[in-house]
């Protein structure tokens, strides 16, 4: 069991490097987006085109040869010196630093209502299978796996926002933290980040549990006594957790990235996901790489908790095998 | 209903045959499951007029001169792709299905049971017609343009019959911009997921029949794919080398298939250890028969449920990316016009809404359709 917690974390230590290789071979192979934008810049106001292009590069270091930047790109990455954006006028990571409270303002409730609600849902309904309230929750499963959020978020700022006039149709960063006008403004995206993972949640928890409810060691508990709620709570969420974990850091973390782009873009929340669609519209390059490096450590680190997680609730699994 | 069906038809070599002994087995192999060769030539002819056709539109004709001079088509990357597509789909998917005629009638048998599931079929066979020949009949959104008309609300909110579904801002009437939409969705859903599934199947059938280290490097890649967010990749990608759909639809062809292999692998390799794959083995079967005649047939119906309910993602990644401003800004995505429909929501909010329900419809419609093949094909 040590022999496998030390594979897991030597193997997101590989993958962790190799991530950060793959987005400076990108890099490499690309024209310097950066560079085309302050040489055309130049050129406009006269200067020579290439001449500007030149110097750019080469106060950036960018015309060293390739194993000299690799070592020093990786050096930066891993001393967390991660550049300086030029759109945000502010260091990359301090320009993250203001962003992430926008994001987990709503990410964390959403995440916490979608993983409740899913797993709730899904369970009831596959003990009790066939029954109304079970049609109602497959039927909201199609619905949220099926509804575009982007769509979804506009329909509802049409009917509460504009129609209604319940709701604020975008969010203001100058609301305090906590304040009624603060949850009034989350709610919508957090019903609408929520819903499609909810969906995700509950069809998956469904499927698990049903497979368990007519297992052998439910039976016997069952026919020992065991009342429902502890055939439910201990029997099978104890082992249905274990592949439900991986829909939760997989899947989701997927859906939840995707839509804080889109949830962030139509609510104007100056999150994180804004800050990566502006570094991209302005080609501010280490913006760009930090808010795509980012994601991909947090689903890096959220495997390994998974993964850990397996061998903390499952004793059964077979630390030789994946 | 299991009364009226005619006997089952083994296969005659076996019923014309009185005696074990007399059961000719190669002629019954033949006729079970191998494809005759008049279709093996059939789509091999049609797969090299492709490239021939392909060769001569890049290579012989201009780049600016349309391919089929008649009717003014030029034909695009995007569009070869699903032609090609389509093919397959014609050899690999409805020849077999015509063919095995009692096989065809039990899925269907099995799949009208869900009553929600063949209402959603029909619905996606009209965006598949529409999506296909629509842009033929129809004019081009660009070339529809009317500021005189924008802005016409649709019929059932008091408009005119001669924009059903309404105009836009620059009064392009929202139909066209559906229709166009329908191929976009078509073309990324179907190039998408045949590259994506081929691709899954593969790695994961090699990944369970080899073990050992190819299994080792293949589901570590695979681990690897599925740590790297594909719609961070995608961005990233797009933001080094500009939007193209087919950019996009490669990029999730080649980038989503790991769900795929892992699910194919898992399958396989219960498949592998039944009594049929140790008697083909036994028999002196090679490893690429038995991955090809018994491992691959009978994780099918894993391979067939992953690949209908794969298309809804990629349809609807590829117009979230429209929606965020980095889809392909030549074609009309629902995506795209959705998003334009955005700054307009108080005064027309058909713009954004009309799209948005076709695009709900489709993905839910495949959702609706995937499920219950599951449940007709799947007999576990």
């Amino acid at each position: 069991m040590k022999w496998y917690v030390v594979r897991r974390v030597a193997w997101a230590v590989v993958a962790t490097y190799l991530a950060v290789s793959l987005t400076f071979g990108l890099l490499m192979v690309t024209p310097n987006a950066g560079a085309d934008v302050a040489a055309a810049q130049a050129a406009a106001s006269g200067q020579d085109y290439d001449a500007v292009r030149e110097r750019y590069l080469e106060r950036r270091g960018l015309d060293r040869p390739v194993e000299e930047q690799y070592i020093d790109y990786i050096t930066n990455i891993l001393t967390f010196d991660w550049g300086y954006s030029f759109s945000q006028g502010e260091p990359v990571l301090a320009a993250i630093g203001d962003a992430w409270v926008y994001s987990a303002q709503y990410f964390v409730p959403a995440i916490i209502i979608s993983a409740l609600l899913g797993y709730g849902i899904g369970l009831y309904s596959a003990l009790n299978r066939y029954t109304p309230t079970d049609y109602l929750g497959s039927f909201v499963a199609y619905f949220g796996i099926s509804i575009p959020n982007f769509w979804f978020a506009i329909v509802l700022i049409l009917l509460f926002g504009v129609v209604l006039r319940l709701l604020p149709t975008f969010y203001d960063s100058s609301v305090a933290l906590l304040s009624v006008q603060n949850v009034k403004q989350l709610l919508m995206p957090v019903v609408v980040l929520s819903t499609a993972s909810v969906a995700g949640q509950m069809r998956y928890s469904r499927a698990q549990a049903i497979e368990y409810a007519r297992s052998a060691f439910v039976k016997t508990a069952r026919a020992k006594g065991a009342s429902e709620w502890r055939v439910l709570t201990r029997h099978i969420l104890r082992v249905a957790l274990v592949p439900l974990s991986t829909i939760l850091i997989a899947d989701v973390l997927a859906v939840l990235f995707a839509g804080s782009f889109i949830i962030e873009t139509i609510f104007q929340i100056p999150g994180l996901g804004r800050l990566a669609l502006e570094a991209i519209q302005q080609k501010d390059t280490p913006l760009v790489l930090a808010t795509t490096l980012i994601p991909v450590f947090i689903a890096i680190i959220g495997n390994l908790l998974q993964d850990l997680a397996y061998v903390a609730l499952d004793p059964r699994i077979d630390y030789g095998d994946r | 209903m299991a009364g009226d069906e005619p006997a089952p038809d083994v296969g005659t070599a076996r019923t014309a045959g009185t005696g074990f002994e007399r059961i000719d087995w190669t002629a019954v192999d033949d006729a079970d499951s191998t494809v005759p060769p008049a279709a093996v030539a059939a789509e091999a002819l049609v797969f090299f007029s492709l490239v021939a056709a392909f060769v001569y539109d890049y290579v012989i004709l201009a780049n600016e001169a349309p391919t089929v001079g008649v009717v003014g088509w030029d034909v695009t990357g995007v569009e070869w792709l699903l032609v090609v597509v389509l093919a397959i789909g014609v050899f690999h998917a409805a020849l077999p299905l015509a063919r095995n005629r009692r096989l065809t009638a039990y899925y269907w048998r099995q799949f009208q049971k869900n009553r929600a599931a063949v209402v959603s079929l029909g619905f996606l066979g009209f965006v598949f017609l529409v999506g296909l020949v629509g842009p033929l009949i129809w004019t081009a959104p660009n070339e529809a343009i009317d500021y005189a008309a924008a802005y016409q609300p649709p019929v059932f909110a008091g408009g005119s019959w001669a924009y059903a579904l309404g105009t836009d801002a620059q009064g392009r009437p929202l139909w066209h911009l559906i229709v166009y939409g329908m191929r976009v969705s078509l073309e990324v859903g179907l190039i998408s997921m045949v590259f994506a599934i081929s691709i899954g199947t593969v790695v994961g059938t090699a990944a369970a029949y080899f073990g050992g280290y190819v299994d080792e490097v293949l589901m570590r890649y695979v681990d690897l794919q599925q740590t790297f967010p594909v719609f961070i990749l995608l961005l990233l990608l797009i933001y080094l080398y500009g939007a193209s759909l087919l950019l996009i639809i490669a990029l999730y062809g080649l980038f989503s298939w790991e769900g795929t292999a892992r699910l194919v692998r898992s399958e396989a390799l219960q498949r592998g250890e039944e009594a049929y794959v140790r008697a083909a083995e036994a028999a002196g079967a090679g490893r690429w028969w038995t991955i090809r005649r018994h491992l691959i047939p009978n994780v099918s119906s894993t391979v067939i449920t992953a690949a209908t309910l794969s298309i809804p993602v990629f349809i609807l990644g590829e117009a979230s990316l429209s929606f965020l401003g980095f889809g392909d800004p030549d074609v009309f995505s629902w995506g795209r016009t959705i998003s334009a429909g955005r700054s307009d929501l108080p005064n027309a909010p058909w713009i954004s809404t009309i799209p948005g329900l076709f695009l709900f419809l489709t993905v839910l419609a495949f959702n609706f359709v995937g499920d219950a093949l599951r449940d007709a094909i799947d007999p576990r």
